[in-house]
């Protein structure tokens, strides 16, 4: 085999993935803070997750139009065109991460300065949070490695984050009568909630990676159909 | 059966095994024979979708002691077209030149193995060689209308050569025309000189010319290299078209090109076969690595 050849397009499809992979760090910086401004009810810190989701968003235009560009101009094929197709998906599941991590934040002033937690339910988020970092981190080496072992490997890692969400539900329901304290367990959940669907965004990046590897597209787990 | 069908059939076809209708079966002199006397005997009696089908077995091909094509094994199945993709020097056009027997017309060459079309060996000794030419047409990279002759004339030189009549000689020069996608726009220029037209019209017109004698297959040898975007688009629509009446094989340059037309894709490397395979498998998943290697830049 000759002398490597497209130097240049190889390059920025290299450069384009690193950039789209790096939007998962942005995601779990985003996802860091949102925890913590819940651990203490700050406010401002989640301001400014809010204000900062434009990097992530800018992030997504900036490489969604450059890998448009190479489709255009360069005609890719085989594992460079499922590359694209790819990074594409995994820009997506980057920019709802961020939005998530918005929806979150843009709670937290509803719930009051000196609202009514319940510290065991804070616990319980706290846990999917970092569980769902640990997530975004596998999720972002996987497809950097094409490792399909710890692509599929993030279900079982979700799992725990489902179980933790699962948890909060039963103590929302055990809350007690104070109407506040009750607002106050159904905001947690809607944030639950979004954490979990940050953690399954991670799962689906874990599917790129196999479609990028094997050229199959298959869900790991399929929540219409689930497995017994 | 319409005309058409009728027609595909006269240049040569498959060996005819019913005795009524084809004297050359039964007979312990006569080989098998590609002539029009023997399938005009036999016009209208086969299954047109039967025809057309051309499979190498074995095929090497040698320029003096340089072996270019290495025992390959492949079939062109009919109403598709095949696309060959490799390097410069990769043997695939060569291989397209064996199946019309054109490569033995180089000095020093020759060809092995068998070339079978609708199960007719095109090697057997006892084969007309001219018939071989008339029922695999082949289109070259440059467009080579002949330069002293008109348009029509151009079209129906092939005709001419078997003796046909002038009135069929319109007909199907017309008809040839308006399958190239030409007759529109040459219809009031018949007798102008072809060297006259645009290179894609050019071009048209040496489809056209291979279509008049109603070949089984079409070899298409670089095609679009010396045509303009425009006129590149509209011989691959043609080749769309005309997949239905004549067996495509088209060596391309162009991956894009054979993504966009081909059914079927065919990589070859150091003459011999790396893969085959349906065109969006090859261009998006290849089983072997070389094809990877090849169809995404990284050699070539």
């Amino acid at each position: 085999m000759a002398t490597t050849m497209r130097t240049q397009y190889r390059e920025e499809l290299e450069r384009l993935e690193a950039s789209a992979l790096d939007g998962l760090n942005l995601v779990n910086t985003a996802l860091e803070r949102t925890l913590e401004a819940i651990e203490h009810t700050d406010v401002e810190l989640a301001q400014i997750v809010v204000a900062d989701d434009d990097r992530i968003d800018g992030r997504y235009l900036e490489v969604h139009q450059s890998l448009i560009t190479l489709l255009a101009t360069q005609s890719p094929v085989a594992t460079d065109l499922r590359l694209i197709s790819a990074l594409l998906h995994v820009l997506k599941n980057v920019e709802r991460m961020g939005d998530q991590c918005v929806n979150i934040c843009k709670l937290l002033p509803l719930t009051g300065n000196e609202p009514p937690a319940d510290d065991r339910m804070v616990e319980l988020i706290l846990a999917m949070g970092k569980q769902t970092r640990t997530l975004i981190a596998q999720a972002k080496r996987a497809f950097a490695e094409r490792d399909v072992e710890q692509a599929r490997d993030l279900v079982k890692q979700d799992d725990l984050v489902d179980d933790l969400n699962r948890q909060c539900f039963r103590l929302a329901l055990e809350i007690g009568e104070d109407i506040d304290r009750r607002e106050w367990s159904m905001t947690m959940l809607l944030a639950a909630r979004a954490i979990e669907r940050i953690a399954d965004n991670a799962v689906d990046i874990g599917e790129q990676v196999a479609f990028v590897v094997t050229g199959l597209f298959r869900e790991f787990e399929d929540a219409s159909h689930p497995t017994p | 059966m319409d005309a058409r069908d009728s027609r595909r059939n006269q240049a040569m076809t498959e060996p005819n095994p019913d005795p009524q209708t084809n004297p050359q079966i039964g007979s312990e002199t006569a080989g098998p024979t590609i002539s029009v006397a023997a399938a005009e005997s036999g016009r209208g009696r086969r299954p047109r979708a039967a025809t057309g089908t051309v499979e190498l077995q074995g095929l090497s091909a040698y320029y003096g002691s340089n072996h270019a094509v290495r025992g390959v094994d492949l079939s062109f199945d009919a109403e598709e077209v095949t696309a060959i993709i490799g390097p410069s020097g990769c043997g695939k056009s060569t291989m397209v030149r064996c199946i019309n027997r054109m490569h033995e017309e180089v000095e020093g060459a020759r060809a092995e193995g068998k070339v079978l079309l609708d199960g007719l060996d095109l090697y057997d000794p006892r084969i007309d060689i001219v018939a071989v030419r008339r029922a695999v047409g082949m289109v070259f990279q440059k467009p080579n209308p002949f330069p002293t002759m008109s348009v029509f004339d151009n079209v129906v030189s092939g005709l001419r050569l078997t003796g046909a009549a002038r009135g069929e000689m319109d007909d199907r020069g017309r008809e040839a025309l308006v399958g190239a996608g030409l007759w529109d726009e040459v219809k009031d220029r018949l007798k102008s000189p072809g060297v006259g037209l645009s290179g894609g019209q050019q071009q048209r017109l040496c489809i056209a010319r291979a279509l008049a004698v109603e070949p089984e297959v079409l070899l298409m040898d670089e095609p679009c290299s010396a045509l303009d975007p425009v006129a590149t688009l509209k011989i691959e629509e043609l080749i769309g078209e005309l997949k239905e009446r004549v067996t495509i094989v088209i060596v391309t340059h162009n991956m894009q090109q054979a993504a966009r037309v081909a059914d079927t894709t065919v990589f070859m490397l150091g003459g011999a076969l790396v893969e085959v395979g349906p065109t969006d498998k090859l261009f998006t998943t290849p089983d072997d690595e070389r094809t990877e290697q090849y169809v995404t830049g990284k050699f070539g």
